[in-house]
């Protein structure tokens, strides 16, 4: 019985994941293999590594690949300081009339990311900002679910700890960095991988802000690579792996801890 | 003795002073954050939605009431208006529902749980820009492998993203395939923190499989149904991907959503004080549904 179930339950979870299998498939095949029938899933005897020869070599793709890093490496960095120091003012400081203030700003978690976007086009305008990797940066620092989860854990901080610090002669500003920090470091790094994951995907921002391809992050670089060889299946494929394979091996490595970050943000979120 | 006593609670008091004071610097970059990126932001799309703004001479007038006006009178904004419920309807069921049965899946005795999982959720992590690409072409109307499988087997099988009929279903459908693995992996945490003895008590009672599920596991992971419910109209609302990388709203307008429909007034037509208003109405819609929902939930949510 278990066995049958194991049987059926991983046929599903294998059907889930057909697109992608066939990506990856498709990535090593010649444009004229792409709709071949029957299906093969490996020409062992000719594989095709031209497609990724040619977007390592010939397109933007490694730069479309840096500037996702970029943005994804200083916005969440940022964001994972901007949240602890939110969280613990709101957490263990806990100034006067914080709990009323953290409501309102729990409130935005119910606005629909789109509208903002639109003054702050505007804004950007005026600044400068437009077509600058900085337009991606500086919006995704402040984060309510961020704060959120870094206040809840400072909630139940161990005020002794912080006492103690006090007593060897620490300031507040001291005693969180050389104490409060360090041991906060499990939950900030379950937000930075989920805040990695959530960065890495966003496609919005750079639609509307970026207009040279030399600026584009990775999904803006897929849109356009799309829109621009539009029958080219599989080199398209090769670069949805590129854009997958990262996060994938990341995500296989990390899955216990993700899979733990998921279900923290969400249940305390 | 008396006198430690006192100083120590003096001290502990001018403690906490002093804690709560530079608690309050410590809050100031949110405050300004929070001004600059949500409160501000907000203020001036409700500006926006009722003032013309030109960018390119800068000038601004007051229009009152009149791009609401136009909105309730533009048969474009119905048409995105029923789209987005109508992707609401399949999106928001498919997926709670999808997400249920693969927590069940998981949490039933099987092996391989861990590989299992994994397949679940890989789609909710993976770039979802990519996988749109892959989508496109996994359901290409005549040659994708999925249609020719079904023509293979002698099915006249209908054209997806090209088809009027067919394009938003399948939009949600996909959308549901990216999402579910969030859901899966909370209502497995929550089903996980069943009591186990709760299962035994009930079968004494003499409760079987699907009256246990009904009685003893729904109401006690409704917490988690009730928030997955919420998370999923507010995510539901804001679609956007699907629409701007597979169909462009089209065909004949047949997936053009709010979303879609805010995107391409403001940054095809750079009509900024229309889609505002269109901004607004999406908002109030999120409003409405979050707190029919949140006074709905007395009636099927409980908590221990």
């Amino acid at each position: 019985m278990k066995i049958l179930r194991t049987i059926v339950f991983s046929l599903v979870g294998l059907i889930f994941v057909t697109p992608l299998i066939w990506m990856l498939s498709t990535s090593f095949k010649y444009e004229n293999q792409v709709f071949e029938k029957p299906f093969v899933l490996v020409h062992w005897d000719d594989i095709n590594f031209g497609n990724y020869r040619y977007l390592l070599t010939e397109s933007p793709v490694l730069t479309w690949l840096s500037n996702s890093l970029i943005v994804v490496v200083v916005s969440v960095l940022c964001r994972l300081l901007f949240a602890a120091v939110t969280g613990y003012a709101f957490g263990y400081l806990r100034f006067r009339y914080a709990n009323t203030i953290f409501l309102i700003y729990l409130a935005a978690l119910f606005i629909p990311y789109q509208l903002s976007l639109l003054p702050q086009f505007i804004a950007f305008r005026y600044i400068g900002f437009l077509d600058t990797l900085w337009a991606l940066i500086v919006p995704n620092i402040v984060d309510i679910l961020s704060i959120f989860l870094m206040r809840q854990f400072f909630l139940t901080f161990p005020r002794d700890f912080i006492h103690a610090a006090y007593m060897e002669g620490s300031g507040v500003v001291r005693s969180f960095v050389r104490i409060a920090l360090p041991l906060a470091q499990s939950p900030m790094l379950t937000l930075g991988i989920l805040s990695f994951f959530m960065i890495w995907d966003q496609y919005y921002q750079p639609l509307i802000f970026l207009k040279s391809p030399e600026m584009f992050t990775l999904p803006l670089g897929i849109h356009s690579f799309q829109t621009q060889f539009g029958h080219e299946y599989a080199k398209q494929m090769a670069l949805a792996c590129i854009a997958i394979v990262p996060v994938l091996i990341t995500f296989l490595i990390l899955q216990k801890r993700f899979v733990e970050s998921i279900v923290t943000a969400g249940i305390k979120g | 003795m008396v006198e430690t006593k006192k100083r120590r609670a003096s001290n502990s008091h001018s403690l906490e002073r002093a804690e709560r004071r530079m608690g309050l610097i410590f809050a100031i970059p949110s405050f300004i954050g929070y001004s600059l990126f949500v409160a501000l932001p907000m203020l001036f799309v409700f500006v926006l939605s009722v003032f013309k703004i030109d960018l390119m001479s800068n000038t601004i007038t007051f229009q009152g009431m009149s791009y609401f006006d136009k909105l309730l009178h533009d048969d474009d904004f119905w048409k995105a208006f029923a789209n987005t419920f109508k992707y609401l309807v399949i999106y928001v069921p498919l997926t709670l529902l999808l997400g249920l049965v693969m927590a069940l899946i998981l949490h039933s005795r099987v092996y391989l749980r861990g590989m299992i999982r994994a397949f679940f959720i890989i789609p909710y992590i993976t770039t979802y820009i990519a996988t749109l690409v892959v989508w496109n072409v996994f359901l290409h109307p005549t040659e994708g492998p999925v249609n020719s499988l079904l023509m293979s087997w002698g099915l006249n099988p209908p054209h997806y993203m090209v088809d009027t009929r067919w394009a938003l279903p399948v939009l949600a459908v996909i959308g549901s395939w990216k999402d579910v693995g969030f859901h899966c992996l909370l209502f497995l945490a929550a089903l996980q923190g069943v009591p186990r003895d709760l299962y035994e008590a009930s079968s004494i009672d003499g409760a079987n499989g699907l009256a246990r599920f009904r009685h003893v596991t729904l109401p006690l992971i409704s917490p988690t149904s009730f928030f997955l419910l919420l998370i999923t109209i507010i995510g539901g609302l804001q679609a956007f991907y699907q629409m701007a990388l597979l169909t462009k709203g089209g065909p004949a307008f047949s997936t053009t959503t709010l979303t879609y429909h805010i995107y391409r007034t403001a940054f095809e037509y750079y009509d900024f004080s229309y889609a505002s208003a269109v901004g607004v109405i999406l908002f109030l819609i999120t409003l409405v549904l979050v707190l029919i929902n949140w006074f709905g939930q007395k009636k099927w949510v409980f908590y221990q």
